[in-house]
């Protein structure tokens, strides 16, 4: 059975960026798993797994850096896979996959508010805060504190190229949150000002490396020249499991009309435009990382990459030692 | 006071103040033109006065970290200071002709100078970061490619004002290979960059130096990955008010210069309900992310700053402080 319309219409919108943000791809990877699902018509489990392992395919393929979209993916497959394992039938499967979909999308959506509340307890009266792009679980914690009745203020960058700002900006004024929107070229006059930065993540590497949008490293770098805290917000399905046999995350590069307008480009030689959309914040740069599971250091988050996927980085080293092998 | 102004005296002050022109050369000799003008219509010597204080002063307010602008100001007054007194509009008319003359093909030599001084620092295979639009950077790149020097350039858009785009189509089109990205990625490909050179709005005694926002970011995310940064900056741009301790205004945009109603409309906003927007025009870097400034009388480190203002105004200090002329 070929992927549901339906389906590849969830795939489109990630991909263009329509679904957006690290924990709101995941959600969606998970629904269209479950919509497949739902939707399949054949009658045979073998030719299930098959037509779920396209779906999850698809999906995937979608976009290449937030590692949440893999590991949404795999939380629900692996859970189909062992009920497969031991013998499941068709209808069973099929209840599985909706059932851990389901599952996967409360889990998310309970693990970022859990971030919101540790988080604001970072946060002080009269805190004056700085955020970049528009992450769920960073505005969680903003939140979150501002609803404890700590009076905070927040700069929120615009974020080029595609102004998710203005988003962050229009959640939190709507909450009541003073907030200015500023340039990101702003960022190191402004963070003078600031208390602490929160931001959220794409992915989270193995020796506490933090990728998520382009910019996010050059206000790090900024805060940590003004001393001012830094924060990460991320849930654990954020984490890297490949990372820790050594994988690297692809930073993926957009178009370049994303940046400038076509015209322009047509009225110049000699100029490309690049488009990264993420960029890699080392360790040293990052105070904390705020999990649902709580607060952790950077350089541990092999801790939380063991306790989470303990089962799959076995996987991930057999597969590699085999493949080091078989080179050999 | 404003009364006297013509409108393409009010139109230089419009630009100027809300970075139409954003490159500080351009910006002081605009307004100087204007200013001349203003003189040659002057229907007698008093006028002349009056109009050259109310603009000059509107001027200073449009732009009033820009060091050149405020030195250039000094020297035009000084020049026609005494025609003025006596009351002799023609003599007012050459001396501010010939300061006019004389100031356009100084800083033309002067900025000659500093580029074939920068080219020397360029290698062959050099990768060139500037920032937002400096005549005095343009002009070294393209002296560099026409000594047959294969250099690159990368260079960010520079928000708000965008001029980083006007840099990225008159180097391409000079033959020179120019990546253009968004500022936010100014750290993610700065490993790619050999060297970084960016132009001044003014430099301060201590040998910070006020740019268009953003400047400080790209001076800072070289001197992590350790790149060289270069300023090329007459020594016209030093601000000798500083050395007094005077600080350099730093002024801001309107709040339309950064975000367009139909990008608020999209996600349910509009300018001044509910939220603010902070447009920063300058920002400052400081010394020690500096590796050398460029100047006509030589490269000096950003420190030696005061022993340059000193060979300029000499021992103590001595220079006229432009609020007192402009009276």
């Amino acid at each position: 059975m070929r992927v549901p319309e339906e389906v590849l219409k969830i795939a489109d919108d990630i991909r263009s960026m329509k679904i957006r943000g690290a924990s709101r791809i995941a959600q969606a990877a998970a629904r269209g798993l479950k919509l497949a699902a739902q939707l399949y018509s054949g009658g045979d489990r073998e030719d299930y797994v098959r037509y779920l392992r396209g779906v999850k395919e698809v999906l995937r393929s979608t976009r290449p850096t937030a590692v949440s979209l893999p590991n949404a993916l795999s939380y629900v497959m692996s859970r189909v896979m062992r009920a497969y394992d031991s013998g499941a039938d068709l209808r069973e499967l099929i209840d599985v996959t909706v059932a851990s979909a389901d599952e996967f999308i409360e889990y998310s959506r309970t693990a970022t508010k859990r971030i919101g509340e540790i988080g604001a307890k970072r946060v002080v009266d009269g805190d004056v805060i700085l955020t970049h792009c528009n992450s769920s679980a960073a505005l969680s914690i903003i939140i979150r504190a501002h609803e404890e009745g700590k009076d905070i203020e927040v700069f929120a960058t615009e974020t080029r190229p595609r102004y998710q700002g203005y988003i962050t900006v229009k959640t939190l004024r709507d909450r009541g949150v003073p907030v200015t929107l500023i340039p990101d070229s702003a960022v190191r006059l402004v963070v003078k000002k600031v208390d602490r930065v929160f931001v959220g993540a794409d992915a989270v590497a193995a020796n506490g490396a933090v990728v998520n949008k382009i910019g996010t490293s050059l206000i790090a770098l900024a805060a940590k020249e003004a001393r001012v805290n830094f924060f990460v917000a991320a849930e654990t399905y954020k984490f890297s499991p490949t990372t820790v046999v050594g994988e690297l995350i692809e930073i993926e590069e957009r178009s370049p009309l994303e940046v400038v307008p076509e015209e322009f480009l047509r009225s110049c030689r000699n100029v490309r435009v690049r488009n990264p959309a993420f960029d890699v914040t080392p360790p040293e740069y990052i105070d904390a990382i705020i999990t649902e599971r709580g607060v952790i250091p950077p350089q541990a988050a092999i801790l939380v990459l063991k306790e989470e996927y303990g089962w799959a980085l076995k996987d991930y080293m057999l597969k590699a030692t085999a493949e080091i092998e078989e080179a050999l | 006071m404003e009364a006297g102004l013509e409108p393409s005296c009010r139109e230089v002050l419009e630009a100027v103040r809300y970075g139409k022109i954003q490159s500080a050369t351009e910006a002081a000799l605009s307004v100087l033109k204007a200013a001349l003008r203003c003189v040659q219509r002057a229907s007698s010597a008093g006028e002349a006065r009056a109009v050259l204080r109310d603009f000059f002063s509107e001027a200073l307010e449009a732009r009033p970290a820009n060091a050149l602008l405020m030195n250039v100001i000094r020297g035009a007054i000084l020049a026609v200071r005494d025609r003025l007194a006596e009351g002799d509009l023609e003599g007012v008319r050459d001396a501010f002709e010939r300061y006019y003359r004389d100031t356009v093909r100084s800083i033309e030599e002067v900025n000659e100078a500093i580029a074939r001084m920068a080219v020397n620092r360029i290698e062959d295979g050099d990768c060139v970061m500037t920032y937002s639009y400096s005549t005095i950077v343009l002009r070294a790149l393209k002296l560099a490619k026409d000594e047959g020097r294969e250099v690159e350039v990368y260079v960010p858009e520079s928000r708000p004002g965008l001029e980083g785009l006007h840099t990225a189509k008159e180097l391409g089109n000079y033959g020179i290979p120019v990546t253009l990205f968004v500022d936010s990625a100014i750290r993610y490909l700065m490993k790619e960059v050999d060297k970084v050179m960016i132009g001044a709005e003014a430099i301060a005694a201590n040998g910070a130096v006020v740019s268009k926002v953003g400047t400080s970011l790209v001076a800072l995310a070289a001197s992590e990955a350790r790149v060289n940064v270069f300023v090329l900056a007459p020594t016209m741009k030093f601000s000798p008010e500083t050395i007094y301790g005077e600080l350099v205004e730093l002024l801001e945009k309107r709040p339309e210069s950064l975000v367009s109603e139909d990008k608020l409309r999209e996600v349910g906003l509009r300018l001044g309900e509910g939220f603010g927007v902070k447009v920063p025009m300058f920002d400052v870097t400081p010394p020690e992310y500096i590796d050398a400034i460029i100047t006509e009388k030589g490269l000096i480190a950003p420190q030696a700053v005061t022993f340059m203002l000193r060979e300029i105004y000499g021992w103590p200090f001595r220079f006229a402080p432009i609020r007192e002329l402009l009276g």
